[in-house]
């Protein structure tokens, strides 16, 4: 019995002198830190898949398309305070095209069809004209969107039913394409 | 003054001598008891670690797995330990996994998301547990075994870092900032 007490209290003495030895073995550094800074800056990019469109008009016609379609890409990357994307096509003025001679096609003449959104004429307002552009998004900005992007693909129209006079020439003008981050 | 006078006299003469010569010399060596000095040299257990640099800069494109760090930076380990050290392990690590580097307006990138490639191996997320820091946010750099000649040595991790945006696509624009501990431990 005495023997068997012996052995145990040994045992435990060991165990405690092995833990003891075992700690002190263990030897740690100072911490060493870095400075991390990582900068997402924000931007509003908007990007187009052509920037020419031709049209063969028909006098008086309603239907007068485009020769080719276009898409517009608008990428983002936002501060946390804002709150919507606006994408815009607009004219600078109300004469969307003219032969420089006074001759013009006004842009409620002229017509896009967003995506799967009805032909409209650029008679709205945008952040850059009154009554010259169209709206084509409007998206609201939430946590999962805060780094995204939209496309736009624009068929185009011009309706010269209530322009039947127009004389016979060639017109030019400059569609914009532009997006708005809001907060 | 008799022959026999004088050849005593130098006799004596040199016997004066001879004896104050003996005497002399018995004078000049004298020693003291001997006395000790304890001597006591103390290596003292010693583990560091500096780093070449201490700021990371990233400039981030959205959901863009490849986002690197402006520079690698070197960690030099450095120790002297006892011969029942076994190994030193050098750690990275942030203190909380979910947010390794933060706006402050919650926008969070997480450790999963931060990558170190060590001395020229794969880039790898921060998302184990290790002995120092948050659970999951850490990883093991190296692993160095220690034997008779290397118990006063060093070693040297040159971490390049990134940060993969993949997962967090609509991360917001921001500045984020976090900080990254070295830390080894010897055992």
């Amino acid at each position: 019995m005495n023997t068997g007490k012996f052995s145990r209290i040994t045992a435990v003495a060991l165990g405690l002198a092995l833990a003891t030895t075992m700690a002190a073995a263990q030897v740690n550094s100072g911490a060493q830190t870095i400075t991390l800074n990582a900068k997402l800056a924000e931007s509003l990019t908007l990007g187009l898949s052509a920037n020419a469109v031709s049209f063969t008009l028909a006098a008086g016609s309603a239907t007068n398309a485009g020769s080719t379609s276009i898409t517009a890409t608008t990428k983002w990357t936002l501060l946390p305070g804002r709150t919507a994307v606006g994408v815009y096509a607009y004219f600078s003025s109300t004469t969307a095209l003219t032969d420089g001679a006074g001759n013009n096609i006004p842009s409620s003449a002229f017509f896009i069809a967003d995506n799967t959104n009805p032909s409209t004429a650029l008679t709205g307002t945008t952040p850059w004209g009154t009554g010259t552009g169209l709206q084509m998004e409007n998206i609201a900005i939430t946590g999962t969107n805060r780094s995204s992007s939209q496309t736009d693909a624009m068929t185009f129209n011009i309706d010269l039913s209530s322009l039947p006079q127009l004389p016979a020439a060639t017109y030019t003008g400059t569609l914009n394409i532009q997006a708005q981050a809001i907060t | 003054m008799s022959l026999r006078l004088q050849i005593g006299r130098v006799g004596a003469v040199l016997v004066l001598a001879f004896a104050a010569l003996a005497s002399r010399s018995e004078a000049q060596v004298l020693n003291s008891g001997a006395s000790t000095i304890t001597l006591q040299a103390v290596l003292n257990d010693s583990l560091t670690v500096s780093l070449s640099s201490s700021a990371v800069n990233f400039t981030l494109t959205p959901g863009s797995a490849s986002n690197p760090g402006s520079l690698g930076i070197t960690a030099t380990t450095a120790w002297a330990l006892k011969p029942s050290v076994g190994s030193v392990k050098v750690y990275a690590f942030f203190a909380n996994s979910a947010t390794a580097l933060t706006d402050g307006a919650g926008h969070n990138i997480p450790s999963a998301d931060f990558q170190i490639s060590n001395n020229a191996g794969p880039f790898t997320a921060l998302t184990s547990t290790v002995l120092f820091g948050g659970a999951n946010a850490g990883m093991l750099l190296s692993t160095t075994r220690i034997l008779g000649n290397n118990r006063s040595g060093s070693h040297q991790d040159l971490m390049n870092f990134n940060i993969n945006l993949t997962t967090i696509p609509s991360l917001p624009a921001a500045t984020y900032t976090g900080t990254l501990t070295i830390r080894a431990q010897a055992i």
